[in-house]
């Protein structure tokens, strides 16, 4: 299958920080999860592929088109759905107005096809009731839902998503993990975010960052499958283990290399990046 | 606007309708109308076509079903300005604020200055603040810290120096704008209440050059500082009755020059504008 980005040698670095080391992948149509802890490189890596921001070394193409070139960046940027980190709003826009902004940003021509994109963008996302209100007046899960109907004007066919789930509750967290699989039907889409559980449900492939540089990349039953008989219980917690964690029913759950005649216990996607981090990451971050 | 008033749609302006070719503010006037006027919608079944029809309902049902723009957005659009440029410059509300600053700055000094006896013969705090404001309002018109969506424009396909240059574009517009109208508030001064022009336009251009380097608000900040620390040298230096150095034929000349250089570096390295600055980052 050709993928839809090509990136090798990547690296990029601010000042003496090394934000980039080397990272090549190839991602094909599906979500592809991008995992690790703060730091790690994943909005830096986003930010490249996005175009935002020119990596030091190495090369990429988005979809066949080299965005080192003028012509190249303006017509991934075309090809092109972007949800930052933190997006940012005009609060005094309605929901309606914040989107059509964008599709004028995306070079949407004519007001009749600029507005059909956005009612239609704006159902995909749930929000055609809710499309005259003030932004200020949404709530996060719907403002985070006004940011990805921007980001799905004029079907990209690469959706760039940085941690979308991010301060949502956990219903709210279902319905965005119901639009995000919708939207990668058919499209690449590269999600990047803290939550084992977003990449359990959602992605076909997943790639493990830390320190800059790609640890893992593979498939999330191939990351599970790391951690095949390093997965041990314990009445407390073992301090020969990597990482361990008291668990709801009150014994310890440890990663690492067991004890001989250790209780071993089924892996699962979360103790296989544990493993992957091998102490890079700071697994408090990581829901137990 | 409708039967009770007897006002109807020209019938060449229906026919323009029916043909998808009313332009706006006709276009939203005539749907407002056509929505509470069977008169009206009776002639515009008569000049259409079935096809045609059918298109005009449904952009009319889009036109219902879109939001009405703002007063500010209206204005723009009614002044001769497109739709898509109007909603780009209405996206930056501090925008609005640095016109309405730069309006009330232009007052303010031009009051100073009228009532300041010491200042009858020579306007030279006039001329010396005037060039500030196109320099400041450009500052706070673009970049990360002032637009909440800086990082979506980046990336997407409307290149960031064209934004750029409709914000300024319209900074510049309303600034010089409200200079020109002080600058005629005090005749007395004549041509010499003008020769502020220049030197706001070489500080806007070094300030605009100077920001892939120093970020959008750090360039005009550092322009700003030089333009004070030269008055403040020019005045330490300068004859009594004389004008200070900038605003003379020579400073008028290097002014000139600083613009044309200033574009043409604008113009080679307008790419910069294209990717977040690093301070954005």
């Amino acid at each position: 299958m050709t993928p839809t980005v090509s990136a090798s040698g990547l690296s990029l670095h601010y000042g003496r920080t090394r934000a980039l080391d080397d990272v090549s992948l190839r991602l094909t149509p599906g979500v592809t999860g991008l995992l690790g802890p703060n730091g790690a490189g994943k909005t830096t890596l986003l930010r490249v592929l996005a175009t935002a921001v020119p990596a030091d070394r190495g090369a990429f193409t988005v979809l066949g088109h080299d965005p080192a070139t003028s012509r190249g960046r303006q017509e991934v940027r075309r090809r092109l759905g972007y949800l930052p980190q933190t997006p940012g709003f005009h609060p005094d826009f309605t929901a309606f107005e914040f989107v059509d902004y964008v599709a004028i940003l995306k070079e949407l021509a004519g007001r009749g096809e600029r507005h059909r994109e956005v009612r239609r963008v704006l159902d995909e996302v749930g929000l055609r009731d809710v499309r005259g209100r003030r932004i200020r007046k949404l709530s996060g899960g719907m403002r985070q839902r006004v940011a990805l109907a921007a980001a799905l004007v004029g079907d990209p066919g690469f959706l760039v998503l940085d941690e979308p789930t991010v301060g949502l509750d956990p219903e709210q967290r279902m319905r965005f993990r119901e639009l995000i699989a919708g939207a990668g039907e058919g499209r690449t889409v590269l999600l990047s975010t803290h939550q084992t559980e977003d990449v359990a449900m959602l992605c076909h492939r997943v790639v493990v960052m830390a320190r800059g540089a790609v640890r893992f990349d593979g498939t999330p039953a191939e990351l599970t499958a790391r951690a095949g008989g390093r997965v041990w219980s314990s009445a407390g917690r073992d301090p020969g283990a990597k990482a361990g964690w008291r668990t709801g029913g009150g014994s310890f759950r440890n990663v690492g290399d067991p004890p001989a005649g250790a209780e071993l216990a089924e892996p699962t996607l979360e103790d296989g990046y544990l493993l992957v981090l091998d102490g890079d990451g700071d697994t408090a971050e990581v829901a137990a | 606007m409708s039967d009770v008033d007897g006002w109807h749609v020209a019938e060449g302006d229906l026919r323009d309708y029916a043909r998808g070719e009313l332009a706006v503010p006709l276009l939203w006037s005539a749907d407002a109308h056509l929505t509470g006027c069977a008169h009206c919608r009776g002639v515009l079944a008569e000049l259409s076509d079935p096809a045609a029809l059918d298109a005009g309902w449904e952009r009319l049902d889009a036109e219902l079903d879109a939001p009405r723009p703002g007063w500010f957005e209206g204005l723009l659009v009614r002044c001769g300005v497109g739709d898509g440029t109007a909603r780009l410059l209405a996206a930056t509300p501090v925008l609005r604020r640095s016109w309405f600053g730069a309006v009330a700055a232009v007052l303010v000094t031009t009051f100073l200055v009228a009532f300041s006896a010491g200042a009858v013969e020579r306007p030279a705090l006039f001329l010396a603040l005037a060039p500030l404001l196109p320099l400041a309002g450009v500052a706070v018109a673009y970049g990360p810290v002032m637009d909440p969506t800086y990082e979506m424009a980046v990336v997407a396909p409307v290149h960031g120096f064209r934004l750029l240059m409709i914000r300024t574009v319209a900074v510049l517009v309303v600034a010089l704008g409200v200079n020109g109208l002080a600058s005629l508030a005090m005749p007395g001064y004549g041509l010499t209440a003008l020769a502020w022009l220049l030197p706001g336009l070489a500080l806007t251009t070094a300030g605009l050059a100077l920001t892939p380097r120093l970020g959008p608000v750090g360039g005009p900040v550092a322009v700003g500082a030089v333009w004070v620390a030269l008055l403040v040298l020019a005045s330490a230096e300068r004859g009594a009755g004389a004008p200070l150095a900038p605003f003379t034929a020579a400073g008028q000349g290097v002014s000139a020059g600083l613009v044309l250089v200033g574009a043409g570096f604008l113009f080679v390295f307008r790419d910069r504008f294209d990717v977040l600055g690093r301070g954005a980052v």
